[in-house]
């Protein structure tokens, strides 16, 4: 038999069941689980619904869907799992002045952070926060001189449910546990009071690494939507303000971006 | 026991006395003779704090689960029987904290922090598994 790294020798293999261990031990330590992770998946699941490039346009997802979908590895079930997707998004980046020349509004960068726990998973004593998140959502709120309270939407790193629940917390929207409270009433959905991930995301548009959630934050500030387009077509705030992450490894690295309209 | 059909480990430099160790049915795990650190993966240094002085140790095989994943899908035909089966992240004593299965009880037994102890699985003529059961 082919010899392996050390994990694969006890059946353990790759990211699901890498975030699935980071998940589990979040659960051990705060208020959280399926219950606070359903309503991540239906929510973005509902702008994926109004998004005609979204994988997952023509299927809604009710609570019962999610909870009657198969296991992966416990204790994520299908639906906390982000698409697999062949495909490319991009963004171009420039200066202000010459975007002031181009044929669309441009966006600008207010701020940024970048924090790399780098602890492989096993030895990691972050993955239930905080993690990356906290010090990067500082450095970049820091350098755009702003707060929480200033942010519009948010376009969340969702390779797994539970990303955007540690993400979110690690940023400081809510306190541990209180994910699923802050989570009802359809806060993060179309019509909620803080929309995120509003193409889909990766659990319901499209994986395209951390383009998913950067294109997105650019084409909601450049009014370029469509049905999902933040404002009164979705009965939400026109935002001026998008917060955006991107994370990579198991919860190992971090990085935070806050655009605004021009 | 040819027809172990797993994979097996990929032993280097580093982890040779590990493996080794295992064959025995020990634990074997480096510390750190500067500052006292026990770690796993194996390395030539500490991470801790950079020495390279180190002594191996065997380490008493108790623990408890860090936390602990539950697998449904059979990422390797050779898993496809064992479904569903508990791999674990297990804190051990002495400190380090290693991948491994829990056996020895239904998987939706398993909680994190459950005292575990290791038992040992000859796989090959050169290789023995520690995985962990439940500790009273």
């Amino acid at each position: 038999m082919e010899r392996k790294a050390d994990d694969a020798v006890f059946g353990h293999f790759g990211l699901v069941a890498n975030y699935a261990l980071a998940a589990r031990r979040a659960m051990h330590t705060f208020r959280t689980g399926p219950e606070t992770w359903k309503r991540i998946a239906v929510g973005q699941r509902k702008w994926a619904n109004l998004n005609p490039a979204a994988t997952m346009v023509e299927r809604p997802m009710t609570f019962e869907d999610y909870y009657n979908a198969r296991w992966i590895v416990e204790p994520f079930r299908l639906f906390d799992t982000c698409l697999m997707t062949d495909g490319g998004r991009a963004v171009i980046i420039t200066s202000a002045e010459r975007a002031r020349d181009l044929r669309h509004p441009p966006v600008l960068i207010m701020g940024m952070g970048q924090d790399n726990p780098s602890y492989e998973v096993h030895q990691a004593t972050h993955l239930a926060g905080p993690t990356g998140a906290k010090k990067a959502g500082e450095m970049a709120f820091g350098m755009a001189g702003i707060t929480l309270k200033d942010v519009d939407a948010c376009e969340i790193y969702d390779c797994f449910t539970y990303t955007v629940e540690i993400t979110l917390q690690d940023y400081g929207f809510f306190g541990p546990g209180e994910g699923e409270d802050w989570l009802k009433d359809g806060t993060i959905e179309p019509g909620g009071r803080m929309p995120v991930n509003t193409s889909g995301g990766q659990l319901s548009e499209a994986y395209y690494m951390g383009l998913t959630p950067l294109s997105e934050a650019v084409m909601q500030l450049m009014g370029r939507c469509g049905n999902r387009q933040l404002g009164p077509a979705t009965n939400t705030k026109l935002p001026e303000i998008i917060l955006c992450s991107d994370n990579g490894g198991t919860l190992q690295t971090h990085s935070c971006i806050i655009l605004r309209r021009s | 026991m040819g027809e172990y059909n797993k994979p097996l480990p990929y032993v280097n430099g580093d982890s040779r006395e590990f493996w080794a160790g295992c064959k025995e049915h020990e634990l074997r795990f480096q510390k750190c003779q500067a500052c006292g650190h026990v770690r796993w993966p194996a390395s030539i240094i500490c991470p801790v704090c950079y020495s390279k002085e180190t002594e191996w140790i065997v380490a008493e095989g108790k623990g408890r689960v860090y936390t602990f994943a539950v697998y449904h899908v059979a990422y390797h035909p050779g898993f496809e029987n064992d479904l569903p089966y508990v791999v674990a992240d297990v804190e051990l004593k002495e400190g380090p904290r290693l991948v491994t299965n829990i056996v020895g009880c239904r998987p939706d037994e398993v909680r994190c922090e459950m005292p575990v102890e290791v038992t040992w699985e000859d796989i090959t003529k050169d290789f023995s598994l520690p995985k962990f059961k439940p500790r009273g």
